[in-house]
């Protein structure tokens, strides 16, 4: 009988670091000295740790020779003496995990090869429409005398960060995943930036045009959903593997800076008793809302002096000691 | 302050602060370290040589004097110094509210003491307060005292300009002093009732009184502008004596009921502020195509302010004017009430595009500073309403974007901080930027006056 069998030593990650076929054998040996079929370096496995036997019928067996870190199954704690081995049985040994194959063992199907389309043409058009956009944002907001630095050094910082974190992606991707795959990760802070600067701009005209200050108010939640969605993408490049923790890691980001944002806001206004109002005003003809009646205006204002009635008999927040500045 | 152009102008705004630091800010700064030689010597010189007058006045009129200190009861030491006199002889004496406000408002913190020239000292028992005129009705245990008369003239307010006046007092705790200077009579742009005095006051000097050459009191030094020379005020007299007829005949104040009677009298003040106001209505001043309400009142000061001579060369012009009624009212050292400013900017772009000159424009909308300090334990955080708001009638005004802010008075119901601002919204390059900012108003009033402002915002005819 010409049995192959093929005994595949695995890294923690579960990539094969070492196949070894064997032709004809009934027994395999595995330890850390070298009278050994398989000879593992690893400081926490046996100088002879592990046999593995066949028994009349072709099943496989592995047995623990008395080691003082014993055999486990991957993925459980009960420390075992024998294990009967199918094809995907993945032993642990020390800090080593170990498979055995047999010639017969199916594998997945080719997967056809994606031709992926070149990312760094569409990254640079997103890259390219976010200096636009913020260029147009600050010749928006000049008011003084046009000068060249006040453009270029936005410009050249936001070329910096994109280049330094793009490159920092990049560079983890190929550590974690072989690839660097740095177009895919020039298209993601493109397409992230470029969104989050559309939506940024639609805030500020939209808080103006429909009069609804809030969307300005709380631009900072879209930016830290924003961040927190291409700090995801970038995740997801790097390996397909683990995407809900992934996820949720980029989820309680957002909180965490959300939170933060939120408490120093209030903190600030309850230090300076500055309001939150509409930071910039648009010009009148991209008004959408409709203007509100004297009237009506004036019974909303009076129904503000309940809510400061009820503020006044609260005690104020905070350190008390820490006044508004004078002036 | 960042809207600093529409807002409080600068000019205006230091000599208002000069008016309340006088007496109480000064010389509590003043009293922990001993004065430098050089500093002692400016602040204990008599602009005016003293005149035999002034030697007879000064021996005649010394006994009466006191010096009112506010001590920390824990600590048992000074942390404010201001002079009253004795006005009956059985102990009761006229000083200033700003000088016992410390104590009226923390009595468990604070006492009161007093010191006579010959150098008794005794406790003070405070019988009654008035906030708008600033004076306090003070007492001490004792009788046969010395003590001065109100002269009927000023009573009547009819003294003459000109008349030499002594005011009395002890500045910087050197010392009892006499200052020889005169008699303007009232500040003409003033709500609240003030006597223009020219001579020097100096802190310390707060609450002492202001006698004529017949030892005859006609007013309550009370304050100093900082950016004038020898600028002072008095209160007068006729306000110390009505509060002294109310001391002897009502109930002494209730000090753990200070912070009411404060409120209740701001309040009046304020009802009564705001109705004269009314009363006297207002005018349509011409704003470029603009006409905006100002005032028809004398109680404002205003100024007007341009950008145009800036360089480099703005690229939008702004002209504003801003109107500051002097009627500030002193209630603690870190709030004060009762100012009202009216402020209009017509701002139009030279050189800037339709988004550039709204940019331009938001530096003067947003939340006001309506007052330069906020104090967290005196007022509640602002709340805002900002809105379009559409004209009564639309052929005769523009669409306004208007934003109002409101804080409360955290020690004292019914008194609030508005501020009200609007921005024409009918032209891209031009606008009118408005602001109508109340200290220590009530609600309603503040409703009404903003109706008032807002619907009076319109194109010129």
């Amino acid at each position: 009988m010409d049995e192959v069998m093929w005994v595949e030593v695995l890294s923690r990650q579960h990539d094969v670091t070492l196949r070894q076929r064997f032709a004809n054998h009934d027994l395999i040996t595995i330890g850390r000295a070298y009278d050994n079929d398989i000879v593992l370096d690893d400081a926490h496995v046996a100088a002879h740790h592990l046999r593995l036997t066949r028994d009349a019928d072709g099943r496989w067996t592995a047995e623990d020779l008395g080691s003082i870190n014993g055999l486990y199954l991957d993925g459980d704690r009960k420390r075992r003496e024998h294990v009967v081995l199918d094809g995907s049985t993945t032993l642990h040994v020390g800090n080593t995990f170990l498979r055995l194959r047999t010639a017969t063992h199916d594998v997945p199907a080719e997967l056809p090869l994606v031709r992926s389309f070149p990312r760094w043409p569409i990254a640079l058009i997103c890259i390219a429409l976010v200096f636009a956009l913020a260029l147009l944002d600050l010749w928006r907001a000049e008011t003084a005398e046009p000068k060249l630095i006040r453009y270029l050094t936005p410009v050249l910082v936001l070329a910096a960060v994109i280049a330094v974190w793009t490159f920092v992606w990049s560079v983890l991707s190929r550590i974690l995943s072989g690839h660097a795959r740095f177009g895919t990760h020039l298209l993601i802070i493109g397409a992230g930036l470029l969104l989050y600067t559309a939506y940024d701009e639609f805030s500020e005209l939209g808080s103006f045009a429909l009069s609804w200050t809030a969307l300005s108010r709380y631009v900072f939640v879209g930016a830290w959903l924003a961040f927190a969605a291409v700090c995801f993408a970038h995740l997801r490049a790097l390996g397909a593997s683990h995407l809900a923790i992934k996820a949720v890691a980029a989820l309680a980001l957002a909180a965490l800076g959300i939170t933060v944002q939120s408490l120093k806001l209030s903190e600030w206004r309850a230090n300076y008793g500055q309001a939150s109002t509409l930071q910039r005003l648009e010009p009148p003809s991209i008004r959408i809302a409709g203007a509100q009646s004297q009237a009506a205006f004036f019974t909303n204002i009076a129904d503000l002096k309940g809510a400061l009635d009820k503020a006044r008999s609260e005690e104020p927040s905070g350190d008390a000691a820490a006044d508004g500045s004078e002036d | 302050m960042t809207d600093h152009s529409i807002g409080c102008t600068s000019r205006f705004a230091t000599a208002l602060a000069g008016l309340l630091v006088a007496g109480l800010l000064q010389a509590q700064a003043l009293q922990p370290q001993p004065q430098p030689p050089a500093a002692s010597d400016a602040a204990g010189a008599v602009p005016v040589p003293v005149s035999a007058a002034a030697e007879g006045i000064y021996a005649a009129t010394r006994p009466s004097l006191l010096q009112i200190r506010t001590l920390v009861e824990a600590a048992g030491r000074q942390s404010s110094i201001g002079s009253g006199f004795l006005v009956s002889a059985d102990g009761l004496a006229i000083t200033n509210y700003h000088v016992v406000s410390q104590y009226a408002l923390e009595p468990k913190t604070y006492r009161l003491e007093f010191a006579r020239p010959d150098g008794t000292q005794g406790a003070l028992t405070l019988l009654a307060i008035d906030i708008a005129n600033d004076v306090a009705v003070v007492k001490l245990e004792g009788s046969d005292l010395p003590h001065l008369q109100f002269d009927p003239a000023a009573v009547a307010g009819d003294l003459p300009r000109g008349e030499r006046v002594y005011a009395m007092g002890n500045p910087l705790d050197l010392g009892f002093t006499i200052v020889e200077g005169t008699y303007n009579g009232l500040v003409e742009r003033s709500y609240n009732e003030r006597v223009h005095f020219t001579g020097a006051i100096n802190p310390g000097m707060s609450g002492g009184p202001a006698v004529t050459s017949g030892d005859k009191v006609v007013g309550i030094n009370v304050a100093k502008r900082l950016d004038g020379e020898l600028v002072s005020f008095l209160v007068p007299a006729r306000h110390a004596a009505a509060l002294l007829a109310r001391a002897r005949k009502d109930a002494p104040l209730d000090l753990a009921q200070a912070r009411d009677e404060i409120d209740r009298q701001l309040l009046a003040w304020q009802a009564g502020f705001y109705q004269a106001l009314d009363e006297k209505g207002f005018r349509a001043t011409k704003f470029g195509p603009y006409q905006a309400p100002e005032s028809a009142s004398s109680w404002f000061n205003c100024w007007a302010r341009t950008n145009a001579e800036q360089t480099p060369k703005p690229r939008a012009q702004m002209d504003s004017s801003s109107c500051n009624s002097q009627s500030s009212l002193f209630i603690a050292e870190d709030i004060d009430s009762g100012r009202a400013e009216l402020t209009h900017a017509y701002v139009r772009s030279t050189d800037l595009n339709a988004f550039q000159f709204a940019a331009f424009l938001s530096q003067y909308y947003g939340s006001p500073t309506m007052a330069r300090s906020w104090s967290r334990k005196r007022q509640t955080e602002p709340v805002c309403h900002e809105d379009f708001v559409a004209p009564m009638d639309a052929a005769t005004a523009p669409v306004l974007r208007a934003v109002w802010c409101a804080r409360a008075y955290r020690d004292f119901a019914g008194l609030y901080d508005i501020a009200v601002t609007t921005v024409t919204q009918d032209r891209d390059k031009e606008a009118l930027v408005s602001r109508l900012a109340m200290q220590g108003v009530s609600y309603d009033n503040a409703l009404a006056l903003a109706k008032r402002f807002m619907g009076a915002v319109a194109w010129t005819k």
